[in-house]
């Protein structure tokens, strides 16, 4: 107890106790009232905003799913030098600043952009396309950002199916695509489960993306807070929105714990 | 030849769509690099007169600099303090029972999982009633609760690892905790203990969203003064500066990528 006394203790004074004061806030002001949860959910433009949240973090983790799966079952299937090598392509770039890469997707994606300007010079388009300020903005952004949360537990579960069983099932006769049918993808769904669950989670209080690729459309629960406390000063509605935001992810992250207990290595979201 | 077309066809389109998302994931950030060298005042995709202009810009500025200065200051100032609280926590984890160690460890990672603006609004509003809004000070704080998890993770595996024989051995010979820390423990952790301080270093120097909360107008890091450039700054400067933030990070966490090249 010696040793966890002092972690402890920085982190009870710098991070449990403004949360702390946070919850308190959301319904002592100064006496105890329930008025900000009801405005929040009385009012529809909030409860829209709670809406595109949930739509937001949905579309994210299922696009993340059909994109970081093949990626991950091709790593699990070349031989361990080039996965090593091929492994940057995912762990680099989730080193790299957050807010650089969404600045690149600004450049990439804007109506004079690379992306515009490409398809333009192919002759594919006339006019260009609207490529962010709107929600296809904000997932491309997101979806590129949060792979790798997808595809590390994929990967991981993948690597740990025995390949006799694949043997077993082709040597039985059943064709390449039966085997990936009835065995490997089976036998990898816990690991698409992590992932999803983790991608859900981050995605949920996403705060750099929606601000700088959505347009007004695509303003999501922290985008809301920071308006409330920087913009409005409303700072007992900022706790309560912060307050359910804040309980929303720590349930998803009990149900993440719970479910895979011993099943996944506890990494902090981190490959 | 049929039959072996038919099975490697699969392969092949395995390979096309795993390695095109690959691609999607490290082709768009690096982009920036070549526009970077634009000697152009307007914004260009690929510069006409490459140049070292706008990092000539970034480096002359007083305002960019003193961001920049600050930055490199709070990432230090956070990494020492989440590297030794960090360590602390995961040798005292060691000593647990597993059900408890597991659920204290869920504990302490909580500030990766608390979405930052939470943690931002939170932050904000205690550190104004300290005084410690637009301070380095606040935002060292700030930043090791960030960073805490990481090392706690990593010095975690690192412990996991290590055969308590050897440390039992030193004990019962007469070495003190202190003596065995130093002498058996850590050379045996210390490259993970170091290359968490890196990754420390690293998450701090990259934050933005607590930042911009609680770094007021009198200590604004690089990632805020990027931040409001993104909205305000019409000169291509953003490129070159996006560069310097990517060659940063990498020459910091490349010692760390050998380290678990060699490890795993």
């Amino acid at each position: 107890m010696l040793l966890l006394g002092p972690p402890l203790a920085f982190l009870l004074v710098v991070f449990v106790v403004p949360l702390a004061r946070v919850v308190w806030g959301s319904v002592f002001a100064p006496d105890f009232t329930l008025a900000f949860y009801e405005r929040m959910w009385r009012t529809p433009v909030y409860g829209r905003v709670f809406w595109i949240t949930f739509k937001i973090s949905v579309l994210t983790t299922g696009f993340a799913a059909l994109l970081g799966y093949p990626a991950a079952y091709f790593l699990a299937t070349v031989t361990p030098r080039t996965r090593q090598l091929l492994l940057l392509c995912v762990i680099v770039p989730f080193f790299l600043s957050v807010l650089v890469r969404n600045y690149v997707w600004i450049v990439l994606l804007q109506r004079t952009g690379l992306v515009n300007r490409l398809l333009s010079d192919w002759g594919l388009i006339r006019t260009p396309l609207d490529l962010m300020y709107n929600e296809l903005g904000v997932l491309i952004a997101m979806v590129n950002m949060l792979l790798p949360y997808m595809i590390f537990p994929v990967l991981s579960a993948l690597l740990a199916i025995p390949p006799e069983l694949r043997q077993a099932s082709a040597s039985l006769g059943a064709p390449p695509a039966r085997t990936f049918w009835r065995v490997t993808l089976p036998l990898s769904m816990p690991g698409v489960a992590a992932g999803g669950l983790l991608v859900f989670i981050v995605s949920l209080g996403f705060f750099i993306t929606p601000a700088l690729l959505g347009g007004p459309k695509q303003m999501m629960v922290s985008n809301l807070i920071e308006f409330s406390v920087r913009q409005v000063l409303n700072w007992p509605f900022a706790f309560a929105l912060a307050n359910t935001l804040l309980i929303g992810t720590l349930l998803l992250y009990a149900i993440y714990i719970r479910a895979l207990e011993g099943r996944m290595p506890r990494t902090a979201g981190l490959p | 030849m049929r039959r072996r077309l038919a099975r490697s066809l699969p392969r092949a389109a395995l390979a096309v769509a795993g390695g095109s998302v690959l691609a999607f994931m490290v082709v768009p950030v690096l982009t920036v690099i070549p526009m970077s060298f634009s000697s152009s005042m307007t914004f260009e995709l690929i510069p006409t007169v490459p140049g070292l202009t706008q990092y000539r810009r970034f480096f002359a500025s007083p305002d960019w600099m003193q961001a920049l200065g600050r930055s490199v200051q709070v990432a230090v100032g956070a990494m020492l303090v989440a590297t030794v609280l960090g360590t602390l926590a995961a040798l005292g984890l060691r000593r647990l029972a597993t059900r408890s160690r597991r659920l204290l460890e869920a504990a302490l990672i909580a500030p990766r999982i608390v979405p930052s603006v939470v943690f931002a609004v939170a932050a904000y509003y205690v550190f104004a009633a300290a005084g410690l809004v637009g301070t380095v000070a606040g935002l060292v704080l700030a930043h090791s609760v960030l960073a805490f998890p990481f090392v706690v993770v990593f010095v975690g595996s690192a412990l996991h690892g290590l055969d308590p024989a050897l440390e039992e051995a030193s004990l019962s010979l007469g070495a003190g905790p202190v003596t065995t820390f130093a002498r058996v423990t850590f050379p045996q952790i210390r490259l993970a203990v170091f290359g968490s301080a890196l990754f420390a270093f690293n998450v701090s120097f990259d934050e933005v969203v607590v930042t911009l909360f609680i770094s007021g107008v009198r200590a604004k890091t690089l990632p805020v003064k990027v931040w409001d450039a993104i909205f305000y700054e019409i000169t291509p400067i953003l490129p070159a500066i996006s560069t310097v933030i990517i060659v940063a990070s990498v020459a910091v966490l490349t010692p760390l990528l050998l380290v678990r090249r060699n490890t795993s």
